[in-house]
């Protein structure tokens, strides 16, 4: 069978390296190791065949997480958690260790482009509805890690304690007492006190660097766990069912999907692609390049651009404008947007919550077996409508912070 | 009762009340010290301001004020704002002490000269000269500190948490 | 022209009072403004129906682009006439200060705007005139119904400099920060979404009346979708424009205090209230509109009927008065500032916050909700075009003219709202002359920087 074969080359070129002793020495840990059928596992998976450019947004994702967890493991040589140290680290690091600022212009520019990129693998997600059954519990995780990654930018954005980060660390804990009922007591965990201070910025370093991470890398395990699970969905323009296809083509074809894409085959929810491809090397290639172009573009940006060093804490200024990160301008304009009494929790909680509560539970709002986003209005156009507000919120909040 | 548990089914109760237990002993701690700023008491001392007999009726002054702190271990003085108020009240020559920490959000507002308001930049809060509400989301208003008068020179509490 | 302004400080150079002259500004503005939003509109709607009628392989959708082109060459003839007209007899003859400052500080964007109006002509009639010939390659034709959108979208930021900048403008001669002040992007992507939801309510009024009239059951399916697409785009650009308005007052109250005091509590306060009319009407119409049609198909919908009802509800919230009074001053005067339950003129429930801005939040969700729903009966194929009734087509055009109509009020309350300045705080309304503010009257150690007054004190 075809893919006995591909196994076989697959060992033959793993086992065939430059020297003999190299070869016995991969043999002796394949043999306790199992290496080759890992390999062959992680390689040789059926995946679809059109529109795989779109697919690699997923690994670009993994990419650019991994590479914020090395810059961020470095960045400990040089960073000192403490209110009268980080500053000082981290204009040293800016100062005296070029090498050292670019480790910290990469961590930064490497949030920026992941919190984009996994913006562009949700969209694509959910345009092609890739999150029907059996795939709820890969849209999930996915949306779950997307608000850690969320947590993880407003979290290391306290961290440096300069001006910018302080006011972020002090509306962001003001926020929590809002919660109503337990908000005063929340907002002295966080912040080790009735006031931000030292015991704050220990606290949110140790949930950027630990607690969160701790989440994080379990879920992307269980995310692509049943991505191989189930297989990639593609979208709706690789589903052109041929209805005059015959039992036993679509049989052959499920033969050749490796990963258990028709549990019930004549359930279109379980359907596999018309046009299937290998993931290695086809979309491994691809998935190559793209990551490539976007650590590139983060590496360009970080010497080029840098990460900027606000001055130093100050609680007490009557000139500073605080502004919080890009990526939180809609939440910041909709505090002001929510104001007094009972609105700022609505605000604060009540529109994100339901927003996130919504985004996650989109596998079972649409449960129609139609992929074609023009099908599927019910999900399309409240979408399309929150995307546009975001955009317009995100705008009228650097049109106001710009214009204090 | 002396109903008799096989051994299989104890092995599986003792794994549970293991795991239990374990979890317990591991969390109890780390829940303590995850609440402990809960059950932290402060003292609040008087701060000197210092000599407020320069300030003009009617127009708020802002004093920085070195704010002794009381978070956990011993850190320098945090540089806090105090803007006094005199204002002439009848006949009586009235002093505030506010607090220049929005009720919104806690950012610094700052007295804005053309508007006669305190402002704060944040999400545009707008505060009376007494720190009432006028316009934007606060839902409070300012805060005022405690304060004492010493001949021409005030002193204040920070009781921020009391508002 | 001192001569005059010396002995007449309420004439405009040329002799006529400024009443009249603000009047005849004004009228003709707002006929110029209803011609530029539906071109801007327009050009969006025709080039997406052009798109989707490629992509769908669907002649109707071709066919309303086309009536779109149309309909846009012949109103932008006459809204051209009107706005030359404008510049040439009112703004030169009437205004003549104000215009020759407004063109020494807006230069730039004015030539921009004049390149913008001249690619306009270009396109629209190369788009007119060659319909059917650049039909052949159609990626060309939508390429050019593009170009025509993007021009538009320059052309209106163009005048929105203008516009966003009598209202805030800075108080130095920078021009990167006059031209981004305060108020230009909330007015930029306020009429954006005005202008495209103003269209679809055209597209609704020209289909209501045209469901009315119809006689062949062609014309009236063709009428019934038209209606329905109208609709549809009203009502969902209407629906983002709460939160939008809100955050142009809200720069407003920042940057021209007195302004928005004007608008909110003061003598604009009632044209204000109409607004929430008007908006309670149009998304009570729309919903209404989209709750009947899918009913004259045959499909009950207890969403779009509890979406009616929320609708009114909030309609009803939103335009209660906050008062009994013309505005909060008389309320203050009569020392009326309490309930009325208590012998006084307020209306608690009438307030800005939280009552009115609830009824925007909930009109913003109910309305997207029917929308969404409308869409959703549509795509399952069940409703079948021709069978709308006279009244879905009344409310369609109930909805359609309150759109135009809040669309004038808009424009009304924004010029008026800077009372007796043209441009806030350098010029006057009467006299067209630099405005030299009188001595400030606070006290006397007050500096301009806010954080001029800082004592260093304390130990």
């Amino acid at each position: 069978m075809a893919r006995e074969s591909t196994r076989s080359k697959l060992a033959g070129r793993l086992t065939h390296p430059i020297s003999r002793p190299l070869a016995i020495a991969y043999r002796w840990v394949d043999e306790r190791m199992g290496i080759t059928d890992l390999a062959y596992k992680g390689l040789y998976e059926a995946v679809p065949r059109r529109g795989a450019w779109a697919y690699t947004l997923g690994s670009a994702t993994l990419i650019i997480i991994a590479l914020q967890i090395v810059t961020g493991m470095f960045l400990l040589w040089s960073y000192v958690p403490s209110t009268t140290e980080a500053w000082e680290s981290l204009n040293y690091l800016a100062h005296h260790d070029e090498f050292g600022a670019i480790v910290r212009g990469m961590h930064l520019w490497g949030a920026y482009v992941l919190l984009l990129v996994i913006g562009l693998h949700m969209v694509r997600t959910f345009v092609s509805g890739s999150y029907k059954k059996p795939r709820e519990l890969n849209w999930i995780t996915g949306v779950m890690l997307f608000l850690l990654v969320l947590a993880l930018g407003i979290t290391g954005a306290m961290l440096p304690w300069d001006q910018a980060a302080y006011w972020t660390t002090v509306v962001t804990t003001h926020v929590l007492s809002y919660v109503p009922g337990l908000g005063h007591w929340l907002q002295e965990i966080w912040r080790g006190g009735n006031q931000v201070g030292p015991v704050t910025l220990t606290r949110t370093f140790a949930i950027h660097i630990w607690l969160l991470p701790a989440l994080l890398v379990p879920l992307i395990v269980v995310h692509l766990y049943l991505l191989r699970r189930h297989g990639e969905h593609g979208s709706w323009v690789n589903y052109r069912n041929d209805p005059g296809e015959s039992e036993r083509e679509r049989a052959e074809r499920v033969l050749r999907a490796e990963p258990p894409y028709p549990a019930v085959p004549s359930d279109p929810g379980y359907a596999v692609p018309d046009d299937l491809d290998e993931f290695f090397p086809s979309q491994v290639g691809k998935d190559a390049i793209i990551s490539f172009l976007l650590v590139l573009v983060i590496f360009v940006m970080a010497v080029v651009v840098g990460s900027p060093l606000e001055a130093p804490a100050n609680p007490a200024s009557l000139t500073y404008v605080p502004t919080p990160e890009w990526f939180f301008l809609p939440l910041d304009q909709l505090l002001v947007q929510f104001p007094q009494a009972w609105m700022i929790p609505v605000g604060v909680f009540v529109i994100p919550g339901l927003a996130s509560t919504l985004l996650i539970l989109v596998p079972f709002l649409d449960r129609s077996p139609d992929r074609e986003p023009w099908k599927r209005p019910q999900l399309m156009v409240p979408a399309l409508f929150t995307l546009l507000f975001l955009i317009f919120e995100a705008l009228l909040a650097v049109n106001r912070l710009f214009n204090l | 009762m002396g109903t008799r548990i096989s051994r299989r089914r104890f092995m599986v109760l003792a794994t549970n009340l293991a795991g239990a237990g374990i979890t317990l002993l591991i969390a109890a701690p780390i829940v303590g010290e995850v609440l402990q700023p809960i059950f932290t008491r402060r003292s609040h001392p008087w701060v000197r301001v210092g000599d407020i007999s320069q300030v003009p009726v009617g127009l708020p002054t802002a004093y920085v004020v070195q704010m002794p702190t009381t978070q956990a271990w011993k850190v320098p003085p945090v540089a806090r704002i105090v803007y006094v108020v005199k204002l002439n009240v009848g006949n009586q020559l009235q002093v505030l002490s506010l607090s220049n920490v929005c009720t919104h959000m806690q950012c610094d507002v700052h007295w804005d000269i053309d508007l006669q308001q305190f402002l704060c930049p944040c999400h545009g809060g707008f505060y009376s000269i007494t720190g009432t509400n006028v316009g934007g989301p606060p839902p409070k208003p300012l805060f005022r500190y405690q304060h004492k008068l010493a001949g021409e020179t005030l002193y204040v509490r920070d009781r921020l948490t009391e508002a | 022209m001192p001569l005059t302004l010396a002995l007449a400080p309420h004439l405009v150079p040329v002799g006529i009072s400024t009443g009249v002259a603000t009047a005849l500004v004004g009228l003709l503005m707002l006929a110029h403004i209803q011609f530029a939003a539906f071109q801007q509109g327009g050009a969006l709607v025709m080039t997406l129906f052009d798109f989707l009628g490629m992509v769908r392989k669907d002649e109707r959708q071709t066919r309303f682009a086309r009536g779109m082109v149309k309909t846009m060459a012949v109103v932008f003839s006459i809204g051209a006439a009107l706005a030359i007209f404008a510049m040439m007899i009112l703004f030169t003859g009437l205004w003549s200060h104000f215009w020759v400052k407004l063109l020494r500080i807006m230069f730039w964007p004015l030539v921009i705007e004049a390149g913008a109006f001249a690619l306009e002509i270009m396109a629209l009639y190369t788009l007119y005139v060659g319909w059917d010939r650049l039909g052949r390659v159609r990626p060309l034709r939508i390429g050019l119904g593009l170009v025509l959108a993007v021009d538009l979208f320059v052309q209106m930021l163009a005048i929105n400099f203008v516009a966003s900048y009598m209202l805030t403008p800075r108080p130095a001669f920078n021009l990167p920060l006059i031209l981004l002040n305060p108020t230009l992007i909330p007015l930029e992507v306020h009429r954006l979404i005005g202008n495209v939801a103003f269209t679809g309510a055209l597209i609704a009024i020209v289909a209501g009346w045209r469901v009315l009239r119809a006689r062949t059951p062609q014309q009236r399916s063709y009428a019934d979708w038209m209606g329905a697409i109208g609709a549809v785009i009203a009502i969902a650009f209407t629906a983002l424009q709460p939160l939008v308005g809100w955050e142009y007052a809200k720069e407003i109250q920042l940057h021209a205090y007195a302004s928005w005091y004007d608008m909110m509590l003061g003598g604009l306060s009632v044209a204000f209230l109409f607004q929430m009319f008007l908006l309670g009407l149009i998304l009570t119409a729309g919903i209404f509109f989209f709750w009947r049609r899918v009913r004259s198909s045959g499909i009950r919908s207890p969403t779009l009927a509890l979406c009616a009802v929320l609708s009114m509800g909030a309609w009803l919230l939103g335009a209660t008065p906050s008062s009994l009074a013309w505005s909060y001053e008389q309320v203050f005067a009569a020392n009326a500032n309490v309930p009325i339950w208590n012998g006084g003129l307020l209306i608690p429930f009438g307030a800005m916050i939280p009552w009115k801005l609830t009824a925007l939040v909930a009109f913003t969700f109910v309305s997207i909700t029917a929308v969404t729903v409308f869409l959703r009966e549509v795509s399952r194929g069940h409703l079948r075009w021709g069978e709308a009734r006279r009244s879905q087509a009344l409310a369609l055009i109930t909805m359609g003219v309150a759109v135009s109509l809040i669309m004038a009020l808009m424009g009304y309350i924004r010029e008026d709202a800077r009372g007796p300045f043209l441009i806030t705080n350098h010029m006057l309304i009467n006299q067209q002359q630099n405005f030299v503010p009188p001595a400030t009257t606070g006290p006397a150690q007050g500096g301009a920087a806010t954080g001029a007054n800082l004592i260093l004190g304390g130990e």
